[in-house]
C-alpha cells in the first residue's frame, strides 16, 4: 500500500503580484493520512483548494492516479470539506446529504441507502429531519464530512476540520476521521499539532508557501527530536541566577530561561539530569520538578516556523 | 441528469423562501392595480376634498389599449425593480456564503448549473408577468373598455422577452461581480439605460432589445405592425444567448470566493 495516489509538482499560485504558493511538491501514499501543517497564513488553504479543484493553479501540476494512472478529472475521486462548511439553510440534512449524493453521480436510490448509512454514522439520525438552519457547528462539521464521503471517494481532503470546534466537537469528528481513515486516503490542513499527532502518518510542514519539512511522523520524530530537560525551581534570588548559569554549563548546547523555568537542550539526557541534581544540591538549590524527555512535535514546529 | 437535479433545487428554494408566492402576487397587483385606478380616478379625485368649490374636472376615459400599455410602463418600472431585486444573489450568494466550494468540488457540469438557475428564472419570470398582464387584461376589459386581442398577446409575448432579457442580464452580473448593491445597480441601469437611449436615439436604437418595450405600447396602441420587431426580438434571443454564455463561462471561472 505504497503506491502514491496524489502527485503534486511544482505547484505555484500567484495572486497578482503576491506568490502565496511557491513551488512545492509532495505525494501522499495510497492508504496513508497526510497533514498539511503550517502557521495561519501560510498558504493551506491556498494549497487545498487548488487540489480540490476550486482554483486554478498558476503553475505546476496535480496528479491523481486511480489504479496506477492519471486520471483527466479528479474530482469524481474526492471528497472536499472546506474550512467553514455552508449549506443551504433552507434544506434539512437528510435532503442536502440526497443532492450531495446524486450531484456526486450516485443513481437515486443508492443516493437514499448511503444518506441512512451516512447520517447514522455521523450521527446526525434525528437531525436529519431538520432544517440545517438550526445546526450547531459540530452538527454542520459532522454534516459536512457525511456529503464529502458520500459516494466513497479515494481521497478525502480537509481544510481546518476541528480547528473552530469545542473540545466534545473535536472529539467526535477525530474519532470519526479515525475510523475513516481506515478505508480512505485522508489530506487534511490543520495549525493544531495534536491533531496531527493523533492521527496522522505523515506530516507536511509548510511555511511561507514553501515545504519546509515532509515524511513519515516516525521519521521525523526519530530525526529530530533531541534531548531535552525540563527544569523549575524556587522563586528566590540564589535559584534564579543558579538557573540562568546553568544554561553555559558545557553539557547544555541550548538553554530557553523564563522566570523560574529553563528548557535545556542537551547531549545527554541521563549526564545532564545526574550533573544538574548534583550541581543544585551543592549550591543549596531547590529543585521544583525535572523532567527528562525529548523535545516534542511542538518544539519542532515552533522551530521551523520561527527558522 | 444534473440540470433536473439543479432545476429541482432551484425550484425548491424558491418556494421555501416564498418567491413563488410573492413575486407573482406582486405583478398581479401591479397589473389589477392600472386599470381600477384608471376607472375610478375621477371618484378618487372627487373625495380628495382639497378641490376648490366649482372646479370640474373632465377626464377623456382612455381606451382599453392605452391602459393595458400603462400597465406595461408599470413593469418597466417597479416590476423591472422587483425583479432585479429578487434575483440579484442567485450565483453571487451560493459564492459568497461558500455553499458553491461544496457544490463545484464534486463532478458537476457548470452548463447544467447555470442553466438550471436561467430556466428557474424565466419560469418565474414567465409566469409572474402571465398572471399579471392576465389579471390587467381581464379588469380592463371588464372596466374600461375591448382591447384586441390579437395586439394584446403580441405585445404581451415582447414585452415578457424584454423581462427575459432583463432577467438574463442580471444572472450574467450575478456570475461576474459579488456585492449585491453592485449587481442590482448595473443590471438595473444598464436595462433603464438601454430602454432610455431607444427613446432618444430611435434611429441606431431600432433593433435594440431596449426598443422591446416600446414595440409592445405601439403594438397596442396604433393596430398597424411596429418597426424592427422581428430584428429586435431576434437580437434580443442572440444577447441572451450571449449573455448565457458569458455567465457559464464566469461560473466556471470564479468557483469560490477564495
Amino acid at each position: 500500500m505504497t503506491r502514491p495516489l496524489l502527485q503534486v509538482k511544482g505547484l505555484t499560485k500567484r495572486f497578482k503580484e503576491r506568490e502565496v504558493v511557491k513551488g512545492i511538491s509532495f505525494s501522499v501514499a495510497e492508504g496513508s493520512c497526510a497533514a498539511l501543517l503550517g502557521p495561519n497564513g501560510a498558504g493551506k488553504t491556498t494549497t487545498i483548494s487548488m487540489l480540490a479543484g476550486l482554483l486554478q493553479p498558476s503553475g505546476g501540476s496535480i496528479e491523481l492516479l486511480v489504479n496506477g494512472s492519471p486520471v483527466p478529472d479528479r474530482r469524481p475521486y474526492i471528497g472536499y470539506l472546506p474550512q467553514t462548511p455552508v449549506f443551504y439553510p433552507w434544506m434539512t440534512g437528510k435532503e442536502f446529504l440526497l443532492y450531495a449524493g446524486e450531484l456526486a453521480g450516485l443513481k437515486s436510490r443508492e443516493a437514499a441507502l448511503e444518506t441512512a448509512e451516512w447520517l447514522e454514522d455521523v450521527g446526525l439520525k434525528d437531525a436529519g429531519k431538520r432544517k440545517i438552519g438550526g445546526y450547531s457547528g459540530g452538527m454542520k462539521q459532522r454534516l459536512g464530512l457525511a456529503q464529502a464521503l458520500i459516494h466513497r471517494p479515494k481521497l478525502l481532503i480537509l481544510d481546518e476540520p476541528v480547528s473552530a470546534l469545542d473540545p466534545s466537537g473535536r472529539k467526535d469528528v477525530l474519532s470519526l476521521l479515525q475510523r475513516i481513515r481506515q478505508e480512505t486516503t485522508v489530506l487534511f490542513s490543520t495549525h493544531v499539532l495534536h491533531d496531527a499527532e493523533e492521527i496522522c502518518d505523515e506530516i507536511l510542514m509548510i511555511r511561507e508557501g514553501e515545504i519546509a519539512l515532509a515524511g513519515s511522523l516516525d521519521h521525523i520524530r526519530r530525526t529530530y527530536s533531541e534531548p531535552v530537560i525540563r527544569l523549575e525551581v524556587g522563586g528566590d534570588e540564589a535559584s534564579r541566577a543558579w538557573l540562568a548559569a546553568v544554561g553555559s554549563k558545557d553539557f547544555v548546547s541550548q538553554a530557553e530561561t523564563s522566570g523560574g523555568r529553563a528548557k535545556l537542550t542537551v547531549t545527554d539526557v541521563e549526564l545532564a539530569s545526574l550533573a544538574l541534581m548534583a550541581d543544585a544540591v551543592a549550591h543549596r538549590v531547590m529543585i521544583r520538578s525535572l523532567e527528562a524527555g525529548q523535545s516534542t512535535l511542538e518544539d519542532l514546529f515552533l522551530k521551523v516556523v520561527q527558522s | 441528469m444534473q440540470f433536473r437535479l439543479f432545476f429541482r433545487k432551484e425550484m425548491l428554494e424558491m418556494g421555501r423562501s416564498y418567491k413563488w408566492l410573492w413575486v407573482p402576487l406582486v405583478f398581479l397587483m401591479l397589473g389589477v392595480m392600472q386599470p381600477i385606478v384608471t376607472r375610478f380616478m375621477p371618484e378618487i379625485l372627487k373625495s380628495a376634498g382639497n378641490m376648490p368649490k366649482g372646479m370640474t374636472i373632465s377626464i377623456e376615459p382612455p381606451s382599453g389599449a392605452e391602459v393595458l400599455a400603462q400597465t406595461l410602463g408599470q413593469y418597466s418600472s417597479v416590476g423591472l425593480l422587483i425583479l432585479v431585486l429578487s434575483f440579484m444573489t442567485i450565483i453571487s450568494g451560493e459564492r459568497q456564503s461558500g455553499v458553491s466550494q461544496m457544490i463545484f468540488s464534486k463532478p458537476v457540469s457548470y452548463g447544467s448549473y447555470t442553466a438550471a438557475k436561467w430556466a428557474s428564472m424565466l419560469s418565474l419570470i414567465t409566469v409572474s408577468f402571465a398572471l399579471g398582464y392576465a389579471g390587467a387584461w381581464y379588469y380592463t376589459v371588464q372596466m374600461i373598455g375591448s382591447v384586441d386581442a390579437g395586439a394584446a398577446v403580441k405585445a404581451g409575448l415582447f414585452y415578457l422577452l424584454w423581462l427575459w432579457f432583463a432577467g438574463s442580464l442580471t444572472l450574467f452580473m450575478s456570475s461576474l461581480i459579488n456585492p449585491a448593491a453592485g449587481i442590482a445597480f448595473v443590471s438595473l441601469g444598464a436595462a433603464l439605460l438601454l430602454s432610455m437611449a431607444s427613446g432618444w436615439l430611435p434611429r441606431y436604437t431600432a433593433w435594440s432589445p431596449g426598443s422591446l418595450p416600446q414595440i409592445s405600447a405601439e403594438w397596442l396602441q396604433s393596430s398597424g405592425e411596429a418597426k424592427g420587431a422581428a430584428g429586435a426580438a431576434v437580437l434580443c434571443l442572440v444577447c441572451m444567448a450571449i449573455l448565457f454564455t458569458g455567465t457559464i463561462y464566469q461560473v466556471k471561472l470564479k468557483k469560490s470566493k477564495i
